[in-house]
């Protein structure tokens, strides 16, 4: 038999809370009464069931998957592409604790919302049987019931106070185009929008930019206000090497100085030359030529001072070093990288 | 008070007694919540200042859309010739940018603060001010997170911050406190969209119901089909819970990461420990005065006078005065260490700040930061009256922005190696661009405002039906009904 929706609007709480105990009463069921309001009533106010809640369950979960995605990021990703930073552990415990508290936190947040709106069946683009006014302070009693009780209903509904009714004889569940379109649209633009920013990523989709960033107005490295030289003086840029003298003081090779250069060296050269030295490193692809391989013979056969301009003003892609090595320290990374010789 | 139970809030009778009646009145202009009218007149009161387009609005609009363009042109300018077009150089590499940064991720405390912290604690005045106050969080949050892309230069290359695959194989390193910052700010930014959308949702179909056009569609979809039944406002509620206890904490973590930006370098005067709690408590406080401004601005140019009322600016009031003192107890902490401490370079700084160049910023930021508040905020007539309390509001921004810049491009001139020190001067492009972000933030909201309904009316709705008068002796009491858990 076909089912009837009718819809009666009230003012106030209580008849509307009496009316629903009458029509409970003829024998409606708890769960073909829906009520709508402009404001969130209480169930026991209007006298009906609590309605199933998830939603909260629902953000437990995404806290769960928020603390899957952090681990993955700050442990996973490392472990799987490690990166030497400077004798830093690959995944230190503290930083990671940051991100994965704001990753559970998204996850939380993010399946409340997801949950609100399955929950909720949201987005709901057919018609549905509703009253303007109910946002206007009105409460809307909605109840299905089989057309030969509809009658019945309609006068219970109008002799308790209801002032406006409307009935609907419900339609069969269809498939709705419009849904069914949106999904599509939404799942579209997120395949796009990731699609592209893997090409772009990916270096397929190549984007130059217009850039003379290089030529810029700025003050070069190390070029403050400072008073001009003396008009005797001979213009010199940064050490040079004189024919059998050291660039500096060397620092003898002992043993503590070898230790020495060893973690200053995974601090500043390993990221490029690799961590055993050998020009091997997740950067090297990038630089042409690539870094060298300290350990091979041309290398080896540079005197110490020649490696140690190297370090203080840089070479071709290799840039200088002086900011981040002091003098000893530079002779430290040169002892220690004589110990690299195969 | 006798309340007959089947008769609407907005037409119960007046009581008989002529004084209890009087009380009434007065309660009545006092408290929004113990004055309801006909909601299809609040509903009005709300949806029909969306239609006004004055001739003001358009000069406003217009003027923001001016700088909002130049703020483009110069940041494509920048992209161009590079940074050297800026004043930055060595030693003060983070300026203005950075300042903009933290400033405006500290005005975007203060919205999830009202409607999340306030909510959850129960505080009925916040009702009508819940959603100025997070859209101007989101949109804040959205020319904070502009900042550090402006501020590198290479902005094409921002996509680096992500954590996706690349051809590069180097994923973001998240030993740095840019990253933390990235999934900090990305959290919140995020989190305080959907958590302002699901508020917003019951009024999107509010709007849906009274208008037509154009307006009419967007509304009905982006109201996603709302009725308000029982289901509904159940999923409502306990999502509206979820994030008002989980958007505090990310909050306090958000300008915490802020600072140890700071906090984490050696640098002298930013390697404090104290850096995180003071920051969030900067943040609230400069945050809370933002609020203020936007709520006398929509007051005024929406004619909102039925909504906003003394008791808000009085509880805002109060509010930031609690917020002044909580900050200068933090600042005089981040001075004690440092300053017993008497290490040179830190009392270079000092000295900086007490009787040198930086001395006039240093003291009218105390003036608009600790002065000011503690003098007037602790009266009400102060806190009430809407051009005192607007005054006030923007020199703590003042205030709070040239904290920033002593924090930032003062502190940075000064180091452990005195051949290095510098002193740094806004250049025009961060000027400007500065300018086009203030620009930024109050054309979306202007915009905003006109399209969607900045006050939450069905919250307002539920407080005045929960809210009444209780007759105890002679006087009428406001009381609350608090249903259920
Ligand atoms: C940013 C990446 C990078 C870092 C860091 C780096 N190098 Fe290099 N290095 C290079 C590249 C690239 C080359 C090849 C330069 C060329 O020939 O154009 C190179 C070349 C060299 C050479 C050979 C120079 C020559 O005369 O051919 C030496 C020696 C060297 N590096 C030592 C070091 C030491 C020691 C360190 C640490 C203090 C270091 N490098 C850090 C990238 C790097």
């Amino acid at each position: 038999m076909a089912e009837v929706q009718i819809l009666g609007l009230f003012h106030e709480a209580t008849p509307t809370a009496d009316t629903i105990g009458i029509l409970r009463q003829l024998g409606v069921p708890d769960e073909k009464i829906t009520v709508m309001s402009g404001i969130p009533y209480r169930p026991e106010m209007l006298g009906r069931p609590r309605p199933r809640r998830r939603v909260a369950l629902i953000s437990l979960i995404g806290a769960g998957l928020g603390l899957l995605t952090g681990l993955f990021l700050t442990f996973g990703i490392f472990l799987l592409y490690p990166l030497e930073q400077g004798g830093q552990p690959i995944t230190p415990i503290p930083p990671t604790l940051i991100i994965l508290f704001e990753t559970i936190m998204l996850g939380t947040m993010w399946a409340a919302f997801f949950g609100l709106l399955g929950e909720n069946r949201f987005p709901v683009f057919k018609s549905q049987l509703y009253d303007p006014r109910i946002t206007e302070g009105h409460i809307g009693v909605l109840a299905e019931v089989e057309a030969a009780l509809a009658d019945q209903v309609e006068s219970i509904l109008k002799d308790n106070g209801a002032h406006h009714l409307r009935r609907e004889t419900s339609s069969p569940r269809r498939t709705d185009v419009r849904l069914t379109a949106f999904w599509a649209t939404v799942a579209g633009a997120v395949v796009l929008l990731g699609a592209v920013t893997l090409l772009i990523a990916y270096d397929v989709l190549k984007i130059r930019f217009p850039t003379n960033m290089a030529e810029q107005d700025s003050t070069a490295y190390l070029q403050g206000p400072r008073r001009s030289a003396p008009a005797e003086a001979i213009p010199i840029q940064g050490p040079v090497l004189i024919d059998g003298q050291p660039a500096s003081e060397p620092v003898p090779a002992s043993a503590e100085s070898v230790q020495r250069g060893k973690e200053l060296f995974s601090i500043t050269c390993a990221v490029c030359h690799g961590p055993a030295g050998d020009g091997n490193s997740p950067l090297s692809g990038f630089f042409t030529p690539r870094p060298v391989d300290l350990t091979s013979t041309p290398i080896q056969d540079l005197t110490d001072s020649e490696i140690y301009l190297v370090i203080t003003q840089g070479r071709g892609g290799m840039p200088n070093m002086a900011e981040n090595l002091g003098p000893a320290e530079r002779w430290d990374v040169i002892n220690y990288v004589r110990t690299l010789a195969k | 008070m006798e309340t007959t139970h089947d008769v609407p809030i907005w037409r119960r009778p007046p009581p008989e007694d002529t004084e209890l009646s009087h009380q009434l009145e007065h309660e009545r202009r006092q408290h929004l919540l113990l004055d309801p009218r006909y909601p299809l007149d609040i509903d009005g009161g709300v949806l029909k200042p969306m239609y006004r387009h004055t001739w003001r609005f358009w000069l406003v609009t217009a003027l923001l859309a001016g700088l909002v363009l130049l703020f483009g042109a110069i940041w494509t300018t920048q992209m161009i010739l590079g940074l050297g077009i800026t004043g930055l150089n060595r030693p003060v590499m983070w300026a203005l940018y950075i300042v903009n940064f933290v400033y405006f991720i500290g005005i975007g405390h203060a919205g999830t603060f009202i409607s999340a912290a306030l909510r959850v604690l129960k505080i009925e005045w916040r009702r009508p001010i819940s959603r100025a106050a997070e859209t101007l969080t989101v949109f804040a949050l959205i020319a904070a997170a502009m900042f550090p892309v402006v501020h590198v230069g290479r902005a094409w290359k921002a996509y680096w911050l992500l954590p996706i695959p690349t051809q590069r194989e180097i994923w973001p390193s998240y030993h740095s406190p840019l990253i933390w910052d990235f999934t900090a700010i990305f959290t919140y930014l995020t989190c305080s969209i959907l958590f302002a959308y699901i508020g917003l949702l019951p009024d999107l179909a509010m709007a849906r119901d009274h208008t037509i056009g154009w307006r009419h569609r967007l509304y009905e979809v982006l109201a996603l089909g709302w009725r308000g039944t029982e289901r509904e406002w159940a999923n409502q509620e306990t999502a509206l819970n979820v994030f008002s206890y989980a958007i505090i904490p990310v909050m306090f973590s958000v300008h915490t990461i802020v600072s140890w930006d700071f906090a984490m370098a050696v640098q002298p005067g930013w390697h404090s420990t104290v850096f995180g709690p003071y920051f969030v408590i900067g943040a609230l406080f400069s945050g809370a005065g933002a609020v203020i401004m936007a709520l006398v601005l929509i007051r005024k140019a929406m004619h909102l006078e039925y909504f906003l009322r003394d008791e808000h600016f009085d509880g805002m009031g109060k509010f930031l005065l609690l917020l002044s003192l909580t900050w200068a107890y933090f600042y005089f902490n981040d001075y004690l260490v440092p300053w017993y401490g008497q290490e040179p370079v830190e009392k270079v700084l000092h000295q900086l700040l007490a009787t040198g160049s930086a001395a006039p910023l240093w003291f009218l930021m105390i003036f608009c930061n600790v002065v000011l508040p503690w003098t007037t905020l602790w009266s009400r007539r102060v806190r009430t009256s809407i051009p005192a309390i607007f005054t006030i509001s923007v020199l703590i921004q003042v205030g709070m922005y040239l904290e920033r810049y002593i924090i930032i491009p003062v502190t940075l001139g000064r180091n452990e190696f005195p051949y290095s020190w510098g002193v740094y001067l806004p250049n025009w492009p961060e000027s400007l661009i500065t300018v086009g972000a203030f620009a930024l933030i109050g054309l979306l909201y202007v915009l905003f405002s006109r399209i969607f309904p900045m006050i939450p009316v069905w919250e307002v709705y539920e407080g005045q039906v929960l809210q009444g008068l209780r007759r105890i002796g002679r006087a009428l009491v406001p009381t609350k009904a608090e249903p259920g858990d």
